[in-house]
């Protein structure tokens, strides 16, 4: 018996959590961007392992990953350029020092 | 007596969440990255575990390659002196529960949800039939030119936003709050 | 013969007119006010010879006017005027003084700004006791006398602008409306017996009455008559009022309206001597005023107030006469004096405007500068005094003999000792204001004032001639007085004017009466502060001002503080209301107000703009939700 389904699944659960918190707890704005990296990456597992255990021939999961990973790619892509902008401007990537929509 | 398939499940998984702990647990935003460059790694090879080898290929050279390294360079852009690089500890407990919270809805989810057994192949599809399915008129072509279009957006927008004609523009307000100044 | 109500009529017409016209147009129209009075008078004398000519005599009616001015009870209501020889008399002696004041007023009131107003009034007041005396009818009667009493009221208060003639004023008013109260008892009783006002109908029907009706009406009459002609104790008004003008002291205070007490009584006697102790009160009260009036007469300085006393007196007498049953007697008794005393007041007149002032001690040989005056005024003087063969002896005689007639002794008796007082003090009088040293500052009055009063002073002298006339006119049987009488009434006179020579009469020799006043002190009180009456009505005055004090306060702190309580509470209840409206329902609404600003404040606190504190809450909803949908999930499939 070789790898359940479900252990793949958990363990992208497990990596799409400990990415939760990284992405609720950390201040930076690029350690920020990070955990949502790794959250995106659980998701792919999650995919690939369906596509792998019940639509083998179709490769439906996979090719939803290449185009997931060309997203998440281009959000990356976004998301540094704005955190590098906004260090331009503000001098601070400090997200507790980013509130100016406060009140 | 688990069977090598599932040993090496074991330890990639295993590896694979002590570095994503690891990631998001250390001070130093460097070593952060280097964390998440090793999950990407990592992923690659479950990918192949899972018989989806172009995927893998393509994770290594997009995450592992591409995303990792962007992350660095912007670390290193950010940084306004290498002191910085260590943060202070950064532990909140609310969101811990939070994730845990989440982590036990998923698992209990998947506990009360009916198996799912693996489908009996012969043989998994290779890189040539996946490029067949992918270029095919009735397959996936079209999202793949979509795809191209949103790197190409991609790729504009950043080089709008950082790209300097002219000096560098003063700042407006005083960001910088204590915590930062060591 | 209906140009008879020309008599009253004329003079009425002057008042009407004098009324309408402003002062200025009214100051230049006297002479019409006296040529409509000599009108009047010669036409009561004409009446006067109609009534002669037909022989008439008693009550019979020689001319009848009546008129109906309304309906009562479902019946007309009549006023009449009728000549008999009584009211023929009578006009014809009231117009005559009345002329005679008027005629004087023309000079004595020359200077007064509002003479016009003054010649108005009395011709009114005359229109009103002609009136009296001509009418037929208790109604009328009442009404007229009324009216007196407003022109008495007007004339005594005419110098209004002094605190004295307004206090007079008022004084004689009440005193008489308190009479008048026992007029108005007689009608109303008169109209509950017959239902009709009419004087010979009531004289007729009177013995068939009911006793109290009788009473009722004889006392009230008779309570009138004191108010109006002064009979102690409703006497008090009349010394006050000659505050007035003295030719208007004159007619209404001498000749007419005091005498209209006595001529009322006098033609409703057969009514009266149906109730026995109305009489023996009539002859009690005449005799106590008479004796009253001359004590005080005695210690009066001031002229007019002798004068005043004196028609007191001899009201008094009067009224004696009416309560021994003789009408003739009293009734000429008025004639005459209201000749002689109207004399006596006009004469006064002349001489408060020689020396300037009303007080005898001021006074002194007046005789030399104002002859005629003081002929005149002696002659008045004998007369009241009742020395013969002067008109005032054969109208106190008649009396004398009526009580006689009837033996009222004691009544006699005070009669008696009146006629000495006043003989005295009218011999007083004279010697004090006319005798003595010559005056250099006197002067004689002029024509128009002493003509008058040479007319009257010869009426005064003459007029004793008609006494028997008199009588037989009024259909009883008339006496000339006997030798005895003629002999009683000299002697009377005699010693009272002989007492007073004594005192008064003998210049350095005069008797010192200050030595007397002390010696006689108590009497002389007495005397002085005129039988203390005048005290016990201001107690009386007094006593209501307190009690309507009580009653102003009682109702300004009770009945006000109700009434002021009921407005502070309803002011308290609105308070509460507008307290309840600001706190509570502005309350309810700014605190609702207040509680969405502060909620928003408390909510706004989520606003931190700190990224990752929205980022947790997203979640949280997140997994609640899921939580949620696993759970009903979960229960759906029955674990």
């Amino acid at each position: 018996m070789t790898v359940p389904l479900n252990a793949y699944l958990i363990l992208a659960a497990v990596l799409f959590t400990i990415g939760l918190y990284g992405a609720l707890s950390r201040k930076g704005a690029v350690l920020v961007l990070m955990s949502l990296e790794l959250m995106s990456m659980a998701v792919t597992i999650n995919l690939v392992a369906f596509s792998s255990f019940v639509t083998p021939i179709d490769m439906t999961g996979q090719f939803f990953t290449i185009f997931a990973m060309v997203v998440s790619a281009a959000e990356v892509a976004i998301g540094l350029a704005l955190v590098v902008a906004i260090f331009r401007t503000t001098a601070t990537i400090e997200l507790d020092d980013l509130d100016e929509l406060k009140g | 007596m688990p069977d090598l398939t599932q040993i090496v499940f074991g330890v990639i998984a295993l590896a694979m969440v002590v570095a994503a702990v690891a990631m998001v647990q250390t001070r130093n935003v460097v070593h952060s990255a280097y964390w998440l460059f090793a999950n990407a790694v990592l992923t690659a090879a479950i990918f192949g575990m899972l018989h989806a080898n172009y995927v893998a290929v393509i994770q290594l050279l997009v995450y592992a390659g591409a995303v990792a390294i962007l992350t660095i360079f912007t670390v290193m852009l950010t940084l306004r002196h290498p002191d910085f690089a260590t943060r202070p500890r950064e532990f909140n407990l609310f969101s811990l529960l939070l994730a845990g919270a989440l982590l036990a809805l998923i698992v209990l989810a998947l506990f009360t949800s009916p198996e799912i057994t693996q489908q009996q192949v012969q043989e998994f599809p290779g890189v040539r039939e996946f490029a067949i399915k992918m270029f095919a008129p009735d397959g996936w072509a079209l999202p793949f030119e979509i795809a191209s279009l949103i790197l190409t957006a991609a790729l504009i927008t950043a080089v709008m936003w950082t790209h300097q004609l002219s000096k560098r523009r003063p700042v407006k307000k005083n960001y910088r709050s204590k915590g930062n100044e060591e | 013969m209906n140009w008879l109500v020309l008599i009253p009529m004329l003079p009425l017409a002057v008042f009407v007119v004098f009324l309408v016209l402003p002062r200025a147009v009214r100051n230049r129209l006297l002479l019409v006010s006296v040529v409509a009075m000599l009108a009047s008078t010669v036409l009561s004398v004409a009446a006067l010879w109609q009534i002669l000519q037909v022989g008439a005599t008693g009550a019979g009616e020689v001319w009848r006017l009546s008129f109906a001015i309304g309906v009562l009870d479902g019946q007309a209501l009549q006023l009449s005027l009728a000549l008999t020889p009584l009211s023929a008399v009578m006009v014809a002696v009231v117009s005559t003084v009345a002329s005679c004041v008027q005629v004087y007023s023309l000079a004595y009131m020359r200077d007064e700004s509002r003479r016009g107003w003054y010649f108005a009034v009395l011709s009114l007041f005359t229109a009103a006791m002609l009136g009296l005396v001509l009418g037929s009818n208790l109604l009328l009667i009442f009404a007229a006398w009324e009216m007196m009493g407003l022109c008495s009221y007007l004339l005594i208060g005419f110098w209004w602008e002094n605190e004295e003639p307004r206090q007079a004023s008022i004084k004689a008013f009440l005193t008489t409306r308190i009479g008048d109260l026992g007029f108005m008892l007689a009608l109303f009783a008169c109209y509950s017996e017959i239902g009709t006002f009419d004087l010979p109908t009531v004289l007729e029907t009177a013995p068939t009455w009911s006793s109290t009706g009788i009473v009722l009406a004889a006392v009230g009459l008779l309570w009138a008559a004191m108010g109006k002609s002064a009979q102690v104790p409703l006497h008090a008004w009349l010394p006050d009022a000659m505050a007035g003008p003295t030719p208007a002291s004159a007619l209404i205070h001498a000749a007419t309206m005091v005498a209209a007490g006595i001529l009322v009584l006098g033609r409703t006697l057969p009514l009266l001597e149906l109730v026995p102790f109305v009489m023996i009160a009539m002859r009690a009260i005449g005799v106590i005023t008479a004796l009253v009036a001359a004590l005080i007469a005695m210690v009066q300085y001031d002229i007019k107030r002798v004068l005043a006393y004196s028609t007191i007196s001899q009201l008094g007498l009067m009224m004696v006469a009416l309560g021994a049953g003789s009408v003739a007697d009293s009734l000429f008794h008025l004639s005459t004096h209201a000749f002689f005393k109207s004399l006596l007041f006009l004469g006064s007149g002349v001489v408060i405007h020689a020396v300037h002032s009303q007080d005898m001690r001021d006074m002194g040989g007046l005789g030399r500068s104002m002859p005629i005056s003081s002929v005149a005024f002696l002659i008045g003087t004998l007369a009241l005094a009742g020395v013969p063969p002067l008109s005032g002896f054969f109208s106190k005689d008649g009396i004398i003999a009526a009580l006689i007639r009837e033996q009222h002794w004691l009544a006699l008796a005070g009669v008696l000792l009146a006629s000495v007082l006043t003989a005295f003090y009218m011999a007083r009088l004279w010697f004090r204001v006319f005798a003595g040293p010559a005056n250099e500052r006197a002067h004689e009055g002029e024509p128009l004032m002493v003509g008058p009063m040479v007319l009257l002073a010869t009426l005064s002298a003459i007029a004793g001639a008609a006494a028997v006339m008199f009588a037989e006119l009024l259909g009883h049987n008339g006496h000339w007085p006997t030798l005895q009488l003629v002999a009683l009434s000299v002697g009377i006179a005699g010693l009272g004017i002989a007492a007073g020579w004594f005192f008064f009469g003998r210049g350095e020799r005069n008797v010192n009466t200050d030595k007397l006043k002390v010696q006689f002190a108590p009497g002389y009180t007495l005397l002085i502060n005129k039988f203390y009456f005048d005290h016990l009505y201001a107690g009386v005055v007094r006593g209501f001002f307190v009690t309507a004090d009580a009653l102003a306060r009682f109702d300004r702190v009770v009945i006000d503080g109700v009434v002021n309580g009921i407005a502070t509470l309803y002011h308290g209840l609105c308070q509460l209301s507008w307290v309840f409206d600001a706190r509570v329902v502005d309350g309810a609404v700014n605190g609702v107000a207040q509680l969405a600003s502060v909620v928003g404040l408390r909510a706004r606190q989520i606003q931190t703009g700190q990224t990752q504190l929205y980022q947790r809450l997203i979640t949280a909803a997140i997994v609640v939700a899921l939580a949620a949908y696993v759970g009903f999930d979960l229960i759906g499939k029955g674990i």
